[in-house]
């Protein structure tokens, strides 16, 4: 860990303040795991309690509700109520499923976006892993979400639920290409694929108007490219207008269309995750990761994840859902060909000023 | 096929039955008269050719309802034309058959809309269909002996389900090639209540499509055959289109019945009935237009919590005239139950409070849908409906005119108030889900201005000519054997009631022509060779309630 910069990742603060690395490997991992288990819980809570709480809020906000007020303070007492409602429901196995594909679908949904964690710098030294290969394992973590909607998909032996799964492969492959191009732009610029390195590119002046100096993010640097990365992760991560794969007026919530109790919160959960997630990687590539001035490091990036779930909610309050054809068109002749005209000018641009 | 110049007389511009009965010459064997039109009896191997000549060379175009029953000497279906051109055109088409062998010509072929007709007849009354390529029960289950309203129908005899019946019916069964066999209902989130449709999919394209309806099914027929005219029917209208359309469904039955009857209803009370119509006009779009939204948008989004907000408001306006915020049963026979409630002036000002607000609101919908560019990629040129085709499959109201055919009954037949104000009738040629949404949200529109110049009559109103129901005997009893078949300007289209006295103070026969029959029934010919989601959302904008399509 740690690669061509010595940085100073969690696991190490928390071995200089507990001194568990005197008890050499074993401290070590002792410290790593307790690292994991802090970043594991925050984004836990984030969530699994408030994520579906704000989600609440936020719809009922755009569509002149109330929503939950009833159970503890505003209404928050609801989401642990909802946990042991849904926990203490019957688990339905129907008839024919292949299991036990069946039941690690959602097991790989939930943990595939909860290991990609590992790899966010969330600031004020909150940062497990930094490998020099940071981004590419964050967008290889994330992508192995498609293979556990496809085992959902095809195992539960209902043909809804096929064709969710279906629609979800075909959308991840053709938005995984233009995701990544534009992803490489970013580093094309910075040079380094390692998160770290990413974040202090644009910790760097752009332009100073009137004293207020405008940091180098590349979401001021590159709208464009940072217009093209949203809508690719919208559609990556199923979320409307993209949300295709659950579509409950077409198909019936696809995937997880038989799944119930404990399976059903873990794919619900992995969707709030893989929300977190995307909205973790916009934060980190394009706006500016941590950075942020007055407020620590960590909640400077807090409030990011949570603007970008913002978004995905506020969209999903006023668009309509595209047709399936029309998202694959849009992914591949209209998102590709701008991911690659933006990756090329980008190479370009930064050949011609180096 | 507007050949209809020489069947109407030159003075009056009505139609000449002579000269109909003259071109159908042979066919016709008895001449019959109903209240509304006059009919040719012809025998059951000639429909079809009765039809078709009424259909080509005098220009009937509509198959507006087809009523069979059982007399006790013989079973008859009864065809009720029009013209789309001009509805007060009418013309009917008895067909007599013997009681031992009821068999019938099918009028499938000519008229696409008969195959339900027909099978409901088939379904409920027993008459077969020779040549109908699909004569199968529609509003109940396949298993079901007997025919209810058959004369010798025993309802206490217990229906018996045999074992085979609950078998799974995909048992052992593998699919073969490249299609998939779906499901779609009876409970899928946006079949609008309990529709089941069999699906075949091509990949994601649908290949093959066939409605099952009767679970809502509730004897809505035979109910009123046991009900008295002067009170006991005019409730269940309610329950037909029970999207908040109720008083629009009321008037159907009180405009048959009145007709029946030949009552008058005092103006006082039409300019009642056509604002309370037209409330329960916005209501039901309103409903429609969140609907379709839902299952375009697929979340509960702002819009359809908007729709249901301006619903919601007009719904206040309805409880506080007629008391009841969707079984209405304001409608009387010769007018109305109550007048406006009061102080007048309290239920004026809530009227005007919507009515100057609407204009905005109409707006905002412009801005989130109509606008949006996703939606309109989502809605133009998808679920395409021809002019042809919806005549064909006797498609009314909002989804006729967006295939640009101008056919209006509150314009065409006038009832009501409707003649005296100044609105227009909606039309698009657009013949997409999109052109559909569009009538709707205009008509919403129209309907506010029809609102409005009602209120401005009912305030000027003078006091002592405030006359809400005409003097109607306590007990009806029309003449026996008089038939009559009127219909309205329904939310969905046009919504027909065909009744035969039998001299008692019950209907002999009570037949609903459901004008979401009819535009479900076109739902194959829209959605083959669509897309899953672009059926979903032509079904949808076909605005059916199941309600009134399994009765």
């Amino acid at each position: 860990m740690g690669g061509g910069v010595a940085a100073v990742v969690f696991p190490d603060l928390i071995d200089e303040w507990t001194g568990l690395s005197e008890f050499g490997l074993g401290g070590e991992f002792v410290a790593a795991f307790i690292a994991a288990f802090v970043i594991g819980n925050l984004m836990m809570i984030m969530t699994a309690l408030a994520g579906p709480w704000a989600k609440r809020k936020i719809t009922a906000a755009f569509t002149d509700r109330i929503a939950v007020n009833r159970v503890g303070p505003y209404g928050l007492l609801i989401i642990p109520a909802d946990a042991v409602r849904l926990l203490s429901k019957e688990l339905i196995v129907p008839d024919g499923v292949d299991r036990p594909a069946w039941d690690l679908g959602p097991l790989i949904v939930a943990s595939s976006a909860l290991l990609g964690f590992a790899f966010i710098p969330f600031g004020s030294g909150v940062h497990l892993a930094d490998p020099e290969t940071g981004l590419i394992w964050v967008f290889a973590i994330a992508s192995i979400a498609s293979v556990g909607l496809v085992m959902c998909g095809y195992a539960s032996n209902n043909k809804y639920s096929l064709l969710g799964g279906l629609r979800a492969v075909a959308q991840n492959v053709a938005y995984e290409i233009p995701l990544i191009l534009t992803g490489i732009s970013v580093v094309i610029f910075v040079g380094s694929l390692q998160m770290s390195e990413i974040v202090a590119a644009q910790s760097q002046e752009l332009i100073s108007i009137a004293g207020v100096s405008i940091p180098m993010w590349f979401a001021i640097l590159n709208p464009f490219a940072f217009v093209l990365f949203l809508a690719a992760n919208f559609a990556e991560i199923g979320r409307n207008p993209f949300d295709t794969p659950e579509a409950p007026t077409e198909i019936i919530a696809g995937y997880q269309t038989e799944y119930s109790s404990v399976y059903f919160v873990l794919i619900y959960l992995g969707e709030f995750l893989h929300i977190f997630l995307g909205a973790a990687i916009i934060a980190t590539i394009f706006l500016g990761g941590p950075a942020g001035p007055v407020l620590p490091g960590i909640v400077w990036f807090l409030i990011k994840l949570w603007a970008v779930f913002l978004l995905t909610q506020w969209i999903r309050s006023a668009m309509p859902r595209f047709r399936i054809d029309q998202v694959l068109v849009f992914g591949w002749k209209l998102l590709l060909v701008g991911a690659f005209l933006n990756l090329i000018l980008t190479a370009v641009i930064v050949g011609v000023i180096t | 096929m507007s050949v209809t110049e020489p069947l109407t007389d030159t003075e009056t511009g009505e139609l000449d039955y002579d000269a109909i009965f003259e071109i159908l010459g042979d066919h016709i064997i008895d001449r019959e008269s109903h209240v509304h039109t006059e009919a040719a009896v012809v025998r059951p191997d000639e429909v079809q050719s009765t039809l078709r000549i009424l259909r080509e060379d005098a220009g009937f175009d509509h198959l507006s309802c087809v009523v069979s029953q059982e007399y006790r000497d013989r079973f008859e279906s009864v065809y009720y034309l029009k013209t789309y051109d001009d509805p007060t055109q009418e013309f009917g088409v008895v067909v007599p058959t013997s009681r031992d062998e009821p068999k019938s010509q099918t009028a499938t072929g000519v008229y696409e809309t008969a195959g339900w007709h027909e099978r409901e007849a088939y379904d409920l009354v027993g008459i077969e269909y020779e040549g109908h390529p699909d004569l199968r029960r529609i509003l109940l289950p396949e298993s079901w002996m007997g025919h209810p309203l058959g004369l010798d129908y025993d309802q206490d005899r217990p229906q018996i389900v045999e074992y085979r019946e609950h078998e799974n019916p995909l048992e052992g069964h593998v699919e073969e090639g490249e299609t998939m066999f779906i499901n779609i209902g009876p409970h899928h989130p946006a079949t609008h209540g309990v529709l089941h449709l069999r699906v075949v999919l091509d990949g994601e394209q649908v290949a093959d499509l066939d409605p099952d309806l009767g679970y809502l099914h509730r004897c809505e027929e035979q109910c009123c055959q046991s009900g008295t005219y002067r009170h006991q029917i005019m409730p269940y209208p309610d329950r037909w289109d029970y999207a908040s359309a109720g008083i629009l469904n009321e008037w159907a039955y009180a405009r048959t019945a009145e007709n029946l009857a030949d009552l008058d209803v005092p103006e006082y009370a039409q300019i009642l009935r056509t604002m309370s119509a037209e409330l329960c006009r916005i209501c039901s779009h309103m409903l429609a237009l969140g609907t379709f939204c839902l299952d375009i948008y697929g979340d509960f989004t702002a819009i359809f919590m908007y729709a249901m907000r301006d619903r919601e408001r007009v719904q206040n306006i309805l409880e506080e005239l007629t008391g009841q915020r969707m079984m209405f049963n304001y409608f009387r026979l010769g007018g109305v139950v109550w007048d406006i409630p009061e102080p007048r002036q309290e239920f004026f000002d809530l009227v005007w409070d919507f009515l100057d607000e609407l204009p905005a609101a109409i707006d905002e919908y412009h801005d989130l849908i109509t606008t949006n560019e996703v939606f309109q990629t989502r809605t133009v040129n998808t679920g395409i409906l021809e002019p042809d085709v919806a005549k064909q499959y006797g498609c009314t109201g909002p989804v006729a005119r967006a295939s640009g055919i101008d056919y209006d009954l509150r314009r065409d037949d006038p009832y009501g108030y409707y003649e005296e104000l100044d609105w227009e009738v909606i039309t698009e040629d657009g013949c997409d889900n999109y052109s559909r949404l569009l009538v709707r949200m205009q008509e919403v529109e129209e309907s506010a201005k029809i609102i409005e110049q009602c209120i401005e009559l009912l305030e000027e109103w003078p006091e002592d000519e405030r006359e809400i129901q005409s003097n109607v005997p306590r007990t009806l009893k029309p003449d026996p054997d008089t038939e009559t078949y009127r219909a309205v300007e329904g939310a969905k289209g046009e919504l027909g009631i065909y009744i035969r006295s039998d001299g008692t103070d019950k209907p002999a026969r009570f037949k609903i022509r459901s004008p979401c029959y009819h535009n479900l029934s076109v739902l194959p010919e829209i959605a083959e060779g669509e897309y899953v989601a672009d059926m979903i959302a032509s079904l949808g904008s076909l605005d059916i309630i199941l309600g009134e399509v399994d009765r």
